[in-house]
């Protein structure tokens, strides 16, 4: 059963009371919300995905949420809520989708450790994956988001799940965060794109996000060999092109954009050093995006 | 000490530490003749090996590289100096 089959009413339903237990890749999270901007993110976002019976497992027990004080009417805020502890500062309402996204990638990236887990887009053709590492307003989740609507599959825009066992990268479908320019440049690069109403004045400026595409997340299964390591950084004007980068430079920033490296220890460090030596390593300079993927095409295509 | 090389260039695992560490070319071939003798080596005998041949004038620079390589490798915990 998939989220889409549920009626409006059954969604709030479940969010106001008993909780909705929805998957995504290997994630089951049960979420609880009186929010309407809750449930109209969760409808819009996640409808293809699967969702759980309520007497089964999940990984986590979350609730976006007013605060129980005063601020509840003056400037209204909603709060995220794990196992009923709130570990972050409350965000104005209108953030409360933006809020239970970030929540989630902060479950995922401090508990899921049966994985390494990298600040990194993934994609994947073919069954391989290409690997997007790179810091906050590099484009990363711009050139990510060009890619899935230009045959590329989707596997994660911000964290990339590695099973330290096999070196496969495991798929987490979950909804591309745009910010503040990149949401017009995907509407007008993908007029199909189902993107959210942007909420303004967040942290990280403005931010809409973007459904995952209905294949990423049907082929939520299928796991991808690592292939490429693509360092992306958009440059105004720049002309797109591949730059090799040496492997032990490649194996470093992947460990800065660690979430748990150093809880795997020697193990982690073998794990992505079999990762790294399946890929070819580069950065990659954009100032366009259709340009980006028609580059990106013939890099899988070719090799 | 887990160690991986790529064209020369190494990343080192410090199992004590936790940390890990990019090494360019020369350092890690400091790096893979301490490793490679059971009870260390000088810095005279690592100069003497990676300036093998070369005149005395390189031999002394040799020495003053492989002690600050040496240096950094007791900063990052890699490798220690033995008073002995």
């Amino acid at each position: 059963m998939i989220l889409a089959d549920l009626s409006r009413s059954e969604l709030e339903r479940r969010l106001a009371g008993p909780g909705l237990r929805l998957r995504a890749g290997p994630v089951v999270t049960q979420i609880q919300s009186l929010l309407g901007a809750v449930a109209d993110g969760v409808a819009l976002h996640y409808a293809a995905h699967p969702i759980e019976d309520s007497d089964g497992f999940a990984d986590f027990f979350v609730r976006v949420d007013r605060p129980r004080n005063l601020r509840r009417w003056l400037h209204p805020q909603a709060v995220f809520y794990i196992d009923g502890e709130a570990p972050f500062t409350p965000l104005p309402l209108d953030q409360a989708f933006p809020l239970l996204e970030w929540g989630l990638n902060w479950c995922i990236s401090a508990h899921c450790h049966q994985y390494l887990i990298f600040h990194a887009a993934v994609v994947e053709r073919s069954g391989r994956a290409l690997i997007l590492p790179a810091p906050p307003g590099s484009g990363k989740s711009t050139l990510c988001a060009g890619l899935i609507h230009r045959g590329w599959r989707l596997l994660s825009d911000e964290l990339a799940l590695i099973d330290p066992a096999t070196s496969r990268v495991i798929p987490l479908a979950r909804p591309v965060s745009l910010k503040n320019r990149s949401i017009d440049v995907i509407r007008a690069f993908a007029p199909a794109a189902v993107l959210s109403r942007p909420v303004h004045d967040t942290t990280k400026g403005t931010v809409a996000h973007m459904q995952a595409t209905p294949d990423s997340v049907r082929r939520a299964a299928e796991f991808a060999s690592p292939a490429w390591i693509v360092m992306p950084r958009y440059e105004a004007g720049a002309t797109a092109a591949l730059t090799t980068l040496p492997k032990a430079r490649a194996f470093m920033e992947m460990v800065n954009g660690g979430f748990n490296y150093s809880v795997h220890g020697r193990k982690g460090f073998e794990a992505l050093a079999r990762v790294v030596d399946l890929c070819a390593c580069h950065t990659f300079a954009y100032g366009d995006l259709e340009e980006a993927a028609k580059l990106f095409d013939a890099l899988a295509t070719k090799s | 000490m887990t160690f991986r090389e790529w064209n020369g260039e190494i990343v080192v695992f410090n199992q004590e530490t936790g940390s890990t560490h990019l090494l360019d070319e020369f350092a890690g071939i400091v790096l893979r003749r301490l490793m490679a003798s059971e009870c260390g080596a000088t810095v005279e005998e690592l100069a003497t090996a990676l300036a093998y041949g070369q005149e005395a004038r390189e031999q002394q620079e040799s020495e003053q590289a492989v002690t600050a390589v040496l240096a950094e490798f007791a900063r990052l915990g890699v490798a220690h100096a033995d008073a002995s």
